[in-house]
């Protein structure tokens, strides 16, 4: 029996999951391995257990958090999909701010103030921080990157149906970088996150021009002391280092960066 | 031995007119002021001016970044059929430097031991390489003439060295001797002589130095494991890999298999490259980790080049100073520091 397929979606724009969609080259050969039973951007099919659960977006409220545990328990196996569910992606930045300075920024005082009283509104409201789906449930696999990596889905789609063990090696952007023998970001001028961030997307950033922004998130080693201070001697001022960090490490950095 | 005179003109339409029938690398720009050896076509910019080391060596195209070893599948009970990969054509590597020539040595030196690696002998075999001279030094971070590299020849088919505006052609072997046959070159008789005018003309001492002989760094560098060095020379390191993956002598590699869509039972057994500097590389069986710290995996990696290889190869340093290591690293760790650095602490072999 071909196993059973399921995309779900929180806080983010389904950019991941139309990534798979984009996965042409071999989205016909894969929907002969499995079947997919849920996928809102595709297919309104519903089922009640799934032996793979592909989940997006970040946890940002209660509701959210208890919808993915019932998710968490009808799979067998669940993947984070993309960053926002991996790392919590660039809206953990409202972490840094109370909800209701947070509130007021986005909406405006009058609207804050009402709809705290409204039973109507506020549960779409109350969320207090932005979770990755790994604060609230386990997670057996993490597929980074904003978005995602196409070629990484298909590796452990592949590896999952005949039982073997995906590899995501913890290894920095540098190395498929420097494998593909780009010039080095710092090396143009301009400063690169690559050093700290997961790899796996083969540096398909600095490959076509850019620099790394992070999307992938920080490596379980990453020497962020050492690069703080790379970025400020390469004249990157205190500011502008937390942007650079805040943009989509902030999840993972918070409490730990230099006050601006 | 046949040797002769020829323009740079001459020579770039010589490689041209190589790349019409076969492969031809030659280092070319990328990005504002880096280099690559990319394939040569109509349009490929060739200079042999001075460039600074291409930002991952030319072996890496007889030990690519990835390759398939086999294909394999498996069937319903379970029993395996292997399909060994077709060899691939004939390449030739132009435009290599002494230290690049010297590492493809020592690659083949390390690789080719006991029973030999067979698709980087197969490749190897089928690769014809065009060095050329280096008169001064090409970057601040090379030290190639402290570990004896600037002087190398073995391996290269044909060697060019730089005159007055011309280069000296030599074809050093058969295959490069097949190779300048019907080049628009004319004869040279006192090849020697010019040769020899031109290398008096280098730069002496040639680039950075070593405060040690690279005959004497494996006693050295072998009493020196509980050096403070070690840890001094990794604060800043983000073990990111990269001093591994431009090294010209790393050849370490992990295998994995890449499954088909079509039929997730058959696949490809792939080789890729595998850095001593990333934290999992000695990660084993039941997660524990033999060199768990950064200063751990620079020491193992400066031990590799300086003691290790060199006491059981016997051909010298293992590092053949082009400097690539450090002028990629981004947290300014220098090997050529290090092994100097370690050479004035005092013995610490606890």
């Amino acid at each position: 029996m071909k196993p059973k397929i399921a995309f779900f979606d929180f806080a983010s724009c389904e950019g991941c999951q139309l990534a798979v969609l984009n996965c042409e080259d071999i989205l016909l050969d894969l929907l002969n391995l499995v079947d997919i039973v849920e996928f809102r951007e595709a297919i309104s099919e519903k089922a009640p257990r799934y032996d793979v659960a592909f989940v997006e977006g970040s946890i940002n409220r209660e509701k959210d958090a208890v919808r993915l545990r019932e998710i968490r328990a009808r799979s067998r196996v669940l993947v984070a999909l993309g960053a926002c569910a991996c790392g919590g992606n660039v809206q953990a930045r409202s972490n840094a701010l109370p909800p209701v300075e947070n509130y007021d920024r986005v909406y405006g005082k009058d609207a804050r103030n009402r709809v705290q009283v409204d039973n109507e509104f506020w549960p779409y409201w109350t969320h207090a921080r932005v979770q990755p789906i790994g604060d609230v449930v386990d997670v057996d696999y993490y597929l980074r990157g904003c978005p995602i990596a196409p070629g990484e889905f298909a590796h452990l789609v592949k590896s999952l149906i005949v039982g073997a063990i995906p590899s995501f090696p913890a290894n920095a952007v540098c190395v498929e970088c420097k494998e593909n023998g780009n010039e080095c970001v710092f090396d143009h001028g301009d400063t690169c996150m690559g050093q700290i961030t997961w790899g796996g997307c083969g540096a398909v950033c600095v490959n076509n021009g850019y620099r790394c922004d992070g999307c992938r998130g920080l490596l379980p080693h990453a020497n962020v002391d050492a690069h703080r201070a790379l970025l400020a001697e390469r004249e990157l001022s205190p500011s502008d280092i937390h942007n650079r960090y805040g943009l989509f490490l902030s999840a993972q950095t918070r409490g730990k960066e230099a006050r601006v | 031995m046949r040797a002769f005179v020829a323009t740079e003109h001459d020579l770039t339409r010589w490689l041209r007119g190589l790349a019409a029938k076969t492969s031809v690398y030659f280092p070319q720009k990328t990005g504002s002021r880096n280099f690559r050896f990319d394939r040569v076509d109509g349009r490929a910019e060739m200079s042999f001016a001075g460039y600074r080391p291409t930002v991952v060596p030319p072996g890496r195209k007889i030990a690519p970044e990835r390759e398939v070893l086999f294909r394999f599948r498996r069937d319903e009970k379970g029993r395996f059929t292997v399909r060994p990969t077709e060899p691939e054509g004939v390449q030739i590597l132009a435009g290599v430097r002494p230290c690049d020539l010297r590492a493809i040595k020592l690659m083949d030196i390390a690789l080719l031991d006991g029973p030999g690696d067979t698709p980087y002998r197969r490749r190897r075999e089928a690769t014809a390489i065009v060095a050329a001279d280096c008169l001064a030094p090409c970057d601040d971070f090379a030290f190639c003439a402290a570990v004896g590299s600037l002087t190398h020849r073995d391996g290269a088919d044909v060697f060019l060295t730089p005159l007055h505006g011309d280069f000296l052609v030599e074809a050093l072997t058969d295959r490069g001797s097949d190779l300048v046959d019907g080049a628009p070159f004319k004869a040279c008789a006192n090849a020697a002589d010019r040769k020899a005018e031109a290398e008096a003309k280098r730069a002496k001492p040639f680039g950075r130095q070593l405060v040690a002989s690279p005959a004497a760094l494996p006693k050295i560098i072998e009493k020196r494991w509980a050096s403070a060095v070690w840890d001094r020379s990794v604060s800043r390191c983000f073990s990111c890999g990269t001093c591994n993956v431009v090294c010209p002598t790393c050849y370490c590699f992990d295998v994995r298999d890449d499954l088909d869509v079509r039929d997730p039972l058959s696949g490809e057994r792939t080789r890729h490259w595998d850095a001593c500097m990333l934290p999992q590389f000695a990660a084993v069986a039941d997660g524990h980790n033999f060199r768990p710290t950064a200063a751990a995996r620079q020491r193992h990696r400066v031990k590799r080049k300086f003691e290790y290889l060199p006491n059981r190869f016997g051909e010298g340093s293992y590092c053949v100073g082009c400097g690539r290591c450090a002028r990629q690293c981004t947290a300014g760790i220098d090997i050529a520091g290090i092994v100097n650095d370690l050479a004035a602490d005092g013995e610490v072999a606890s």
